[in-house]
């Protein structure tokens, strides 16, 4: 496979946490690749927020400030739709698939000219980079819908169960910042790999986000069509 | 030798210079707290305009510089005109967290913006530039560096043959240069927000606070060295260098890790924190704290008394039996309150002394004494109603220990009968009563008072003169029974012992002389072990309880209560004691005699 890989690093995240920890990554991820003008647009991650919400027992008001995370957007609609479609797909994919490591795979690829070979008629995708976000998604009981992210899950207000929920998200706070640093790192690190800006607005390269699971059996298929489409590095000219 | 301002090293220089207010930009613009003199307002800065990119009709050229368009900054906009000099030199940005003295003014919260310009070239630059207000001035504030930012281009050394190569190289050359300065400014924007600076910076900015610390920035084009213990603290970071032809942009980073200690102290709460689940106080729950508070802690100088009260029971019963005489209502009702908040502490009015708490039998046996687990064990004595005189009556109708009730308005009635039950209470004395229901020891008990009551209608010469009439039955205290309380047989035997009294005191009993009585209390007081001090004392303060026969029923069972327990549990009783008690049961005489003379 061409391209550049960066494998991130694995999180842990419960179902409720799964949209904004995905939204986070990805459109950090998005920022340093929409290198057309920009509005960039702040996000509090209400991650955090939600177990507030849901700690009826030991709710605090605290400031949004002092433990909201957040995140930098493109300030790009279509690609803030987008996104909240491909993790919808995702979040229903984990719930049909519980208990398995799940991937979402954030691809730039660039669009080469049509090249007519016996196996594709497809215009030729050329990646240059792959971003490999790895979920791992702790068993729990679907008590809400996936797509609404300020979750009503009602959650045991036992003082055990709140200090050890408090650590946990602590963990992934971590976690996620370990993360968005590796981000950084590896955009830094990396910059010649990447293709001349095609489109000065949104997103400037094309990209397509696949997601997959360990045991999913269209993973190695996902994989092997991307294979196809970029074609092994010797067969190109 | 002019230069093209669209040659390659023309692009370059200003991309480079463009580059250093870009990044001080971003840099301050999350660093640099709001004025609100500037009519900033919180939702305004907290989030961006616009999110489409198509209103750029209203952005500056400069806004357009690495396709970043940024919120606006007075900070870095009149910091940056100072830097378009020389792009040669060094830019560092430190970042002060300034904590404030306790002298600071609160009505002002504007930080102070200082700029100082330290070149080596001081003769060209020599300017300082601060803002208008002083409210984090020097004095006694402590200021701490919490971030250095140091943004400079390394220039190679033979970069100007190498720019004036040729055009395509240089084209490409300053594009690649463009391009990388975005991917680098991008991932500084996101750094400074992943930074611990960056929360203290919503803090400060977060609307209706008062804080005691808060940002100020200091742009210098060297770079003083830090305490050794403030770098030892801190953390590097280094951006990857975007090289050119002619050089190299770096972007490197030195910052604190953690500092959360300094701004949790010292500010304020944002919001109330509120905890549901509070326990809950003593007088918002006060009744849970009665079964806890064990008996020993009322008295703590003597024996422990296992005895419960006779107001826990009225607290436990809803309503006291019909039988029960009009006082007693008042009295467990006042008792009701008393032990609803804070039984377990002595009672201090001249009504409840202190003192009868020492009278009861010792605690070994006092849950057992407890007729029904639904009498609160509250450790405060029993009725403290101290009469004095009481302890005779005490002693002559101790059969038992059982506590007398001498209704005293009903002894110029006739005699009451049995089944008035016009005790509120029945403090055990013993303690082996578990089991006893209140109406059956109040009948008892009653029976035994209005006999007792009889008996005591006695002259002042009678009690003087120990008649040596011993009187038996029921009001006959065994030494038994009053050294050892926590001897005595269960609740059965205590309603048989209240029982036998009944008997013999029944009908069948002949009305005693009062004679025989007073001798048979000055036999009891000759006997019984002496007061202690302090029951003494509760003796003076009932002494001036009012004569009033509501009270002095409800005084009564108490006194009996008192006396006997006292003899049951106290050994020692000087003579000046007894003659006080003496005194007490003189009046009580008179008191009787009196009542009955008006019946």
């Amino acid at each position: 496979m061409n391209g550049e890989v960066c494998q991130l690093k694995e999180l842990d995240v419960e179902y409720f946490e799964i949209r904004e920890v995905l939204r986070c990554i990805l459109h950090t991820i998005f920022f340093h690749r929409a290198l057309g003008l920009v509005r960039p647009k702040d996000i509090d991650l209400e991650l955090f927020e939600i177990t507030y919400h849901t700690h009826h027992c030991r709710l605090a008001l605290r400031k949004i400030a002092e433990n909201s995370y957040m995140y930098v957007q493109c300030g790009d609609a279509e690609l803030e739709k987008k996104v909240d479609e491909k993790i919808d797909q995702f979040i229903d994919k984990v719930e049909k698939h519980p208990n398995k490591k799940n991937q979402i795979c954030l691809s730039f690829f660039e669009v080469k000219n049509k090249q007519q070979t016996w196996f594709t008629n497809k215009v030729e995708h050329l990646y240059w980079e792959h971003w490999y976000i790895n979920l791992n998604v702790a068993q729990h009981p679907k008590a809400h819908s996936g797509k609404s992210h300020h979750s009503k899950l009602v959650v045991d207000p036992g003082e055990s169960a709140s200090e050890e929920r408090n650590a946990r998200r602590a963990t992934l706070e971590s976690s996620l910042h370990e993360v968005l640093f590796q981000i950084i790192k590896f955009v830094n690190e990396k910059k010649d790999h990447i293709p001349p800006i095609p489109s000065m607005e949104g997103v400037s390269f094309p990209y397509e986000i696949i997601i997959s699971s360990s045991s999913d059996s269209a993973f190695g298929m996902d994989m092997f069509k991307r294979m196809l489409q970029t074609g092994h590095p010797t067969m190109l000219s | 030798m002019a230069v093209n301002p669209h040659s390659e090293p023309a692009k370059m220089e200003q991309i480079i210079t463009e580059f250093f207010a870009k990044s001080l930009h971003i840099i301050l613009e999350s660093r640099c707290p709001y004025v609100s003199s500037r009519n900033y307002s919180g939702d305004q800065i907290m989030h961006s305009p616009s999110s489409s990119a198509s209103s750029s009709s209203s952005m500056r050229p400069r806004d357009k510089w690495f396709n970043l368009t940024l919120r606006d900054c007075p900070a870095a906009l009149e910091n940056i005109d100072f830097w378009r000099q020389s792009n040669l030199e060094p830019m560092v940005v430190d970042v002060v967290l300034v904590q404030r003295s306790h002298n600071w003014d609160y009505g002002s919260t504007s930080p102070r913006l200082a700029l100082e310009r330290n070149l080596s070239s001081k003769e060209r630059f020599p300017f300082v530039w601060k803002s208008d207000s002083d409210e984090f001035g020097c004095d006694g504030n402590s200021e701490k560096i919490i971030e250095r930012w140091v943004v400079q281009y390394e220039s190679k050394k033979g970069c100007k043959e190498v720019c004036s190569g040729s055009k395509r190289s240089s084209s490409n050359s300053s594009h690649a240069l463009y391009k990388k300065s975005i991917l680098l400014l991008r991932s500084l924007y996101v750094t400074v927000r992943l930074l611990p600076a960056y929360k203290i910076f919503r803090e400060i900015n977060s609307s209706g606070q008062i804080r005691t610390f808060s940002l100020i920035h200091r742009v210098s084009s060297s770079v003083e060295p830090l305490l050794r213990r403030d770098e030892a603290e801190m953390q590097q970071f280094m951006f990857a260098p975007v090289d050119t032809s002619c050089g190299k942009l770096c972007i490197s980073l030195s910052y604190l890790p953690s500092i959360s200690d300094a701004t949790s102290e010292s500010s304020t709460p944002m919001s109330p924190q509120f905890i549901p689940d509070y326990v809950g106080s003593p007088l918002a729950d006060p009744l849970k704290r009665l079964p806890s508070v064990p008996m020993p802690q009322y008295s703590p100088s003597s024996s422990p008394f296992g005895r419960r009260h006779s107001w826990s029971y009225d607290t436990s019963i809803a309503s006291p039996p019909s039988a029960l005489p009009s006082p007693s209502p008042t009295y467990s009702e006042s008792r009701t309150s008393y032990s609803k908040f804070g039984s377990h502490r002595p009672p201090t009015s001249s009504r409840y002394p202190l003192e009868t708490a020492q009278v009861h039998t010792k605690d070994t046996g006092y849950d057992e004494y407890l007729p029904s687990p639904n009498f609160s064990p509250s450790p405060s004595p029993s009725p403290p109603m101290y009469l004095p005189g009481s302890n005779m009556l005490k002693v002559l109708l101790r059969s038992d220990s059982a506590p007398v009730y001498i209704p005293t308005s009903r002894l110029g009635d006739a005699p009451v009968s049995s089944s008035k039950t016009g005790l509120p209470f029945s403090p055990p004395l013993r303690a082996t009563r578990p089991s006893l229901s209140l109406v059956e020891r109040s009948s008892s008990i009653l029976q035994s008072a209005t006999t007792a009551g009889k008996l005591l209608s006695l002259r002042e010469e009678d009690i003087a003169r120990p008649s040596g009439v011993k009187i038996s039955g029921p009001f006959v205290v065994d030494d038994d029974d009053m050294m050892d309380p926590g001897s005595r047989p269960g609740s059965s035997d205590r309603s048989g012992n209240l029982g036998t009294p009944h008997e013999r005191i029944g009908p069948s009993t002949p009305r005693k002389s009062q004679d025989a009585a007073v001798g048979a209390l000055v036999q009891m007081l000759k006997k019984a072990p002496p007061l202690r001090q302090d029951l003494s004392r509760s003796q003076n303060v009932c002494k001036p309880s009012r004569p009033e026969s509501s009270c002095n029923q409800i005084q009564d069972p108490a006194v009996v209560e008192v006396g006997s327990s006292s003899m049951a549990s106290s050994r020692v009783k000087t003579t000046s004691d007894a003659l006080e008690e003496l005194k007490a049961y003189m009046d009580v005489k008179q008191l009787l005699l009196r009542q009955s003379g008006k019946s």
